[in-house]
């Protein structure tokens, strides 16, 4: 049986995860952590909701309730790596399904707390949020890169007009001046764009 | 707590298969769990209430170890001992948890499971599988061949041996499945291919009745022990009496506890069994963790009462002098600290232990990769 080693969650670092649990200390939010110490995750718990995460967080066990609400969505925002969220929920009614969307959860573990199911759910959040953290690395990446294109196709565009290149002589000149100043194309090309910005800059039509 | 008078007494149910491709084992284990009953009885029961016990024979089939389990819970019983296979125990605990009852789970077994209801008497991953490869690895190199009956535990036992044996720089060559009800012939494509390799060690979680095959099958194809030897989990001192010592020699099982381990608490529990059960009757670990947990349960309900909350507490902190040495209940994950051991058969069939622990071992159920040492057998050569 080979294993399939493409996703993005290794289970070999599941106790390596710094995981942090936002619940009140009652019998469910006793359970929840008894059965994340016992797995073997560093979980560290706190109540009320503080105003943020210490430090890195991995996953984000978090109770959904309008009560707290506003502190959660406040915390995400200001923690310093985002965590895979997991909802802890007592109803699936729409309000609280409406909460748990807006906490932005990877996953779902409902009340009250059974040992069953917790661990498979901290997995497919994990794994969830590392896929997804590595599409949108990708989809930045592509994004800069098609910006870039678009500069230099349009600083090519600017030599050709104002120096009479062919195509393939502006990109030489970008090439060489890029290479000159120990800086890449890319820069070249924005710095050209620019300056043609400024020079063609009209008072009457700003 | 005052000694009350014997009035009701307390009520248990045992769910041992007499039939089915398991029995073998299980009815060592229903002999076991009837023996320490007796003998907590004979010791004045808990606290002058004698323990009586409902015995039911779901013959190796989940859905009517399921039905027996609900029918006990429905008569008011709150305290089970049972199960061998993963499939069962799983078919039993969520009757269990819906009644609040308590089962004691005397069997090896994957690991990844906690219930508030449930106890684990046998030995998790960490406890045996590990020690085992190791233990070969050094011995006989770093070539394996992996064979197992088709169900969970072997999956996941040789998911933690492939990864352990890779780790360490080994090579898994092959994986192989038979189905629980075998034939001769699903032997056949795998000692085919372990002949077809030179020194190749064999770790096998064949349970039931196709350990006997597994194991003729190697010995008729000529390969020999002293070169690549089976190692095994599930081979215990039943399936070994079952074949003969003639097919056993020479190979290896990792268990908590062997029949010729040397203690006080091991020489009186044989003399008792033998006594009652047959001058040759085999006992396993398995066998021992029945009668483990039930003497554990009566400490237990001495220091606390027979509510199943009271007891679950009073668990938690419970020691016993087992025949494999002194064992205690882990409290976090409810499995038991014991003592890993390996033992290599004899001619005769009885198991020579080759390495034992100098302590017992944590439970660790949910451990995904095993750390390098976790593990400090004292080399014991007998």
């Amino acid at each position: 049986m080979k294993r399939d080693k493409a996703h993005a969650f290794a289970l070999k670092d599941l106790r390596e995860l710094s995981v942090h649990v936002v619940h009140a200390p009652d019998e469910d939010g006793l359970a929840l952590l008894d059965h994340l110490r016992r797995i073997g995750c560093k979980a560290e718990a706190h109540w009320p909701p503080p105003e943020r995460l210490p430090g890195h967080a991995d996953l984000l066990f978090v109770a959904i309730d309008r009560e707290i609400h506003a502190q959660v969505t406040k915390l995400l925002r200001r923690a310093e790596t985002a965590p895979a969220v997991v909802a802890v929920v007592d109803y699936e009614n729409p309000a609280t399904l409406q909460l748990v969307l807006e906490t932005r959860s990877f996953a779902v573990i409902g009340k009250p707390i059974r040992p069953f199911g917790l661990l498979a759910n901290l997995v497919v959040a994990r794994n969830t949020f590392l896929e997804l953290e590595k599409l949108q690395g990708r989809l930045s990446t592509l994004e800069a890169k098609l910006a870039s294109e678009r500069n230099i196709a349009k600083a090519k565009s600017i030599l050709m007009e104002f120096q009479g290149l062919s195509e393939a002589e502006a990109y030489r000149s970008l090439r060489a001046q890029a290479m000159a100043k120990r800086t890449t194309i890319e820069e070249i090309a924005l710095a050209i764009v620019h300056a043609n910005d400024l020079l063609n800059f009209r008072p009457d039509r700003a | 707590m005052p000694v009350q008078q014997a009035e009701t007494p307390i009520r248990v149910g045992v769910l041992f298969s007499q039939s089915g491709v398991t029995a073998v084992v299980e009815q060592t284990q229903r002999n076991a769990v009837a023996m320490a009953i007796d003998e907590v009885n004979a010791d004045g029961g808990i606290d002058g209430r004698l323990i009586v016990a409902d015995y039911a024979d779901p013959r190796s089939d989940p859905k009517k170890y399921r039905e027996a389990a609900q029918a006990m819970v429905d008569a008011g019983i709150r305290i089970l001992f049972g199960c061998y296979m993963s499939s069962t125990r799983k078919a039993v605990l969520p009757v269990v948890e819906q009644a609040g009852a308590l089962l004691f789970y005397p069997t090896l077994y994957e690991g990844f499971e906690f219930s508030p209801n449930c106890f684990y008497g046998g030995a998790s991953p960490n406890q045996n599988s590990i020690g085992l490869a190791r233990y070969l690895m050094r011995t006989y190199g770093p070539d394996f061949y992996l064979i197992g009956s088709n169900y969970v535990f072997p999956y996941e036992s040789n998911r933690i041996m492939r990864d352990f044996i890779e780790t360490e720089g080994g090579r898994v060559h092959q994986e192989r499945y038979v189905p629980l009800a075998s034939s001769d012939e699903d032997f056949a494509r795998a000692i085919a291919e372990i002949s077809s390799q030179p020194r190749m060690t064999v770790l096998s979680t064949v349970v039931g009745d196709g350990t006997a095959r597994l194991y003729r099958a190697y010995r008729e194809a000529g390969l020999d022990p002293d070169v690549t030897p089976i190692g095994s989990l599930t081979t215990g001192e039943p399936e070994v009496a079952l074949m003969g010592g003639a097919l056993a020699e020479g190979h290896y099982t990792a268990a908590p506890y062997f029949e010729t381990v040397k203690t006080e608490a091991n020489r009186a529990f044989l003399r008792r069994y033998r006594s009652r059960f047959g001058a040759h009757a085999p006992v396993s670990a398995c066998t021992e963790a029945a009668y483990v947990q039930v003497h554990m349960m009566a400490i237990a309900a001495r220091d606390a009462s027979d509510n199943v909350d009271d007891l679950r507490t009073a668990l938690g902190v419970a020691e016993f002098d087992a025949p494999q040495g002194r064992v205690r209940i882990d409290g976090d994950n409810h499995h038991t600290w014991l003592w890993p051991r390996i033992a290599r058969a004899d001619a005769s069939g009885t198991f020579r232990i080759v390495s034992e622990s100098r302590t017992a071992l944590k439970p660790d159920p949910y451990l995904i990769t095993p750390p390098s040492a976790d593990w400090a057998p004292s080399a014991t050569v007998a």
